[in-house]
């Protein structure tokens, strides 16, 4: 008897151990960002440089994209508004704490959003921000928003994957800390080298899945798929369409394709000679063939767009034809006093693994009108603050954003991000109108005529919106197939 | 008329001499196959543009990395372009860089060492300095920063190999022309009068030109990698110019399912150094200098 009595007591406690071990946080998940903003690159999620490859692991926002991108709860369990939608109510979840032990309630969240429209930090999310005109603390665990004008989708603005809670107080730290609430904490922050985050086995969803996750900078993007194949990082979100076959006869890896509304373009500066022409601007837009270059960039994975930011699934996208048009263009040009065509120097940098093709495409398709384009590499290593914004022409990617947001942030004439330097009064009434239009149809009108500006008059040319090709090892498991920010970080494993 | 038969004469003897150094050139088997190797792609750069049978340019959604074939001899890369007229256009971009380049250091290089050997004294020792301050500086980041403020056309890119790629042969030409400084004919032409110029150009040139030649051979095999280096990084000559370093970094990535896009370049770019090596090597010997002791600085 004694003996069965130690055999059981000997499994059962077996079984319990086996039970804490499943659950507890273990493995290394290693991940690589572009150090595409060199020495400015910080934690602060608010900031130009700030590295959202760690931040959105170690804070959470109040209102997250779910699975389908639609708002749903994070720090914030449930909102309404009142009738004019110009008082927005968010309730906040309770028992809720930061890395640095101090509770998250209603002041963090005051200070956190309020510090994001601090004209001295000049954040790029400002301009979409500016909507809030007050945040009232009503108690420990509710907050109202006060709006300047109607804003039916506010929920939505508040996606955005760089509106972070941090703790009241800590704005002057925060870029070297990343304290947050998130599943992972930072323990050692080396822009330039490896980033090391822990799991934060207090995470309010649960524990992470895995006890560390290892953010290792890592500039050129052949290098990162070098990196991948090697077993130096386990997820490269970034691999090039051309390269798929290498992963899909690899039973080491996954690949995964996800439709986002990231997007790729070249920018010609409105502001400068000769693109503050607006048929100069307009003639190179129309003389690309964009679902060329789907095909010959992306082989064929992504969906053509008329110089909208607005994703193809968003309800507000303004949906068109635009195929490439060479007589319109050579016309276009003609009439803005170039009909010999002109020349334009485009500068990418390997950062964007598809910036160098994207250039040698349109460069062959533009010609056609008449207009030469030569390409300059530039190094990946500071090309946010040397090149972009910077030059006449340059190339950009955006991850996706509801359409307000990236309405508002490339093109508002007051946005920081405003990166073609597009100012249009019309434009920027149709973004206000939209806001605070409660009619959805008529709301839906104005940011489409918005979007049809842009086709008009913008500098931006976008041929379209990818599918990201996700290429992990395959001993991650249970990564969500959605975007970067929509991402249950806290369920990854690695085996 | 009497002097006209005079340099008729002179000249007939220079093309002998040239004949007779390529005849010793060719007689080993290395400096035949390498002699082979440069002719062969100094003909071909100079008769791409005529039978390559595409235009370098075409790019095309419908015949993205086709696998070699009797339409595309060596395939296509992922734009669709045929890789055949690529490589052997590649290769006049390539050559013409690094032959005005390796000219430039010869001409630089070579003058700043004889004059520096000639004069001596505190004009060398400062100069010698400069030139080691700068052999201490990697090349490939000079060029990297050099690039990023003035660009990569071919007329940043040819002046800017050709002087860090002279810095070496400063050191060559002024230790061969120290072998040749305390020759007799050197002090007499001194107590004749003459001046350095004249000196320089009538007495030391004449002697120090071998061992500066074949230096300069070496360097441009040398010059080749490093642009071919810059081009791989993206820094070389711009899309959709065809260079071998560049169709390298393109095809790299495609390297496990589409070889034959970045194979003809390796190929293109290691033959031709290889051949320029072995020729050097033997127009060294058949000039009677062994590099074993005059190795490169």
């Amino acid at each position: 008897m004694k003996y069965i009595l130690k055999v059981f007591s000997a499994t059962f406690m077996s079984l319990i151990l086996s039970f804490s071990i499943a659950n507890a946080s273990s493995g290394v998940f290693k991940v690589s960002h572009d150090l595409g903003f060199g020495k400015d690159t910080n934690l602060d999620a608010i900031t130009k440089g700030r590295l959202f490859q760690v931040v959105i692991k170690t804070q959470n926002r109040l209102v997250r994209p779910d699975l389908n991108g639609v708002p749903s709860p994070s720090l914030s369990t449930d909102w309404s508004a009142n009738s004019d939608a110009t008082e927005w109510t968010f309730n906040l979840r309770k028992g809720i704490y930061f890395h640095d032990g101090s509770a998250f309630d209603a002041p963090d969240v005051k200070y956190s959003l309020m510090r994001a429209k601090d004209p001295d930090i000049g954040s790029p999310v400002r301009k979409s921000l500016n909507v809030v005109e007050d945040i009232e603390v009503v108690d420990q665990h509710t907050v109202k928003m006060k709006l300047s004008t109607s804003f039916a989708d506010f929920p939505l603005l508040l996606t955005d994957y760089r509106l972070r809670m941090i703790p009241e107080g800590s704005g002057d730290i925060i870029g070297q800390t990343g304290v947050g609430t998130g599943p992972f904490m930072v323990d050692k922050f080396d822009p330039e080298g490896t980033t090391i985050l822990k799991a934060n086995p207090e995470y309010w969803e649960g524990a992470p899945g895995v006890a560390e996750v290892h953010v290792i900078a890592i500039p050129d993007a052949q290098a990162r798929i070098q990196a991948l194949l090697t077993g130096q990082i386990d997820m490269n979100r970034y691999v090039p369409f051309n390269q798929k076959k290498i992963f899909d006869s690899n039973s080491k890896f996954k690949t995964t394709v996800i439709p986002t509304g990231n997007w790729r373009g070249v920018v010609m500066r409105t502001d400068t000679a000769p693109f503050d022409n607006p048929k100069v601007r307009k003639a190179f837009r129309m003389a690309v063939d964009r679902q060329e270059l789907v095909d010959l960039v992306m082989g064929g994975a992504a969906t053509v767009s008329c110089d909208t930011p607005v994703m193809p699934s968003d309800q507000y996208r303004l949906q068109m034809d635009c195929p490439q048009n060479i007589s319109k263009a050579k016309n276009l040009l003609r009439e803005a006093g170039f009909p010999n065509g002109l020349e334009l120097t485009v500068y990418p940098a390997s950062l964007e693994p598809t910036w160098p093709t994207i250039a040698e495409v349109v460069q062959q398709q533009v010609a056609k009108a008449g207009i030469k384009v030569n390409i300059e590499m530039v190094p990946s290593k500071g090309y946010w603050n040397e090149v972009w914004m910077k030059k006449p022409v340059s190339m950009t990617r955006w991850n996706q954003r509801p359409a307000d947001t990236i309405l508002h942030e490339a093109y508002h004439s007051g946005a920081k991000w405003n990166e073609s330097y597009f100012k249009n009064a019309d434009f920027d009434k149709n973004l206000a109108d939209a806001r605070s239009e409660l009619d959805f149809n008529k709301r839906k009108k104005a940011y489409q005529n918005a979007q049809m500006t842009l086709w008009e008059q913008s500098g931006t040319m976008i041929p379209y919106h990818v599918s990201r090709l996700v290429v992990t090892s395959s001993k991650v498991k249970n990564l969500d197939a959605v975007d970067h920010f929509s991402i249950q970080w806290h369920k990854v494993k690695v085996d | 008329m009497e002097s006209n038969l005079i340099t008729e004469d002179k000249q007939k003897n220079k093309l002998e001499k040239a004949f007779e150094i390529l005849k010793t050139m060719a007689s080993k088997p290395s400096g035949l196959i390498g002699l082979t190797i440069v002719l062969l792609h100094v003909v071909l750069a100079l008769i791409s543009p005529y039978i390559a049978p595409y235009d370098y340019k075409a790019i095309s959604p419908n015949t993205m990395l086709l696998a070699p074939s009797a339409e595309h001899w060596f395939g296509t890369d992922s734009l669709g372009r045929d890789v055949f007229t690529r490589t052997i256009l590649g290769g006049r971009t390539a050559l013409t860089v690094t032959f005005f380049g390796s000219l430039i250091a010869l001409l630089w290089g070579g003058l700043l060492g004889i004059f520096c050997g000639l004069v001596g004294g505190k004009i060398d020792d400062v100069v010698m300095r400069v030139v080691d301050a700068f052999l201490s500086i990697p090349w490939i980041l000079a060029m990297l920063l050099i690039v990023s403020l003035l660009g990569t056309s071919t007329e940043v890119l040819i002046p800017a190999l050709g002087f860090f790629y002279g810095k070496g042969i400063v050191r060559v030409a002024r230790a061969a022309t120290h072998d040749v400084i305390a020759k007799d004919f050197i002090v007499s032409a001194r107590a004749r009068g003459h001046s350095n110029m004249s000196i320089i150009w009538n007495e030391i040139i004449p002697n120090v030109r071998d061992a500066i030649l074949v230096e300069g051979a070496m360097r441009w095999s040398w010059m080749l990698l490093g642009f071919s280096s810059l081009s791989f990084l993206g820094f070389g000559v711009s899309p959709p110019t065809p260079d071998w370093g560049l169709m390298i970094s393109n095809a790299r990535g495609l390297m496990s399912f589409a070889y034959w896009s970045v194979i003809a370049p390796i190929v293109g770019l290691s033959s031709l150094i290889i051949g320029i090596n072995l020729t050097a090597d033997a127009f060294a010997k058949a000039l009677g200098i062994d590099r074993s002791t005059k190795a490169p600085v």
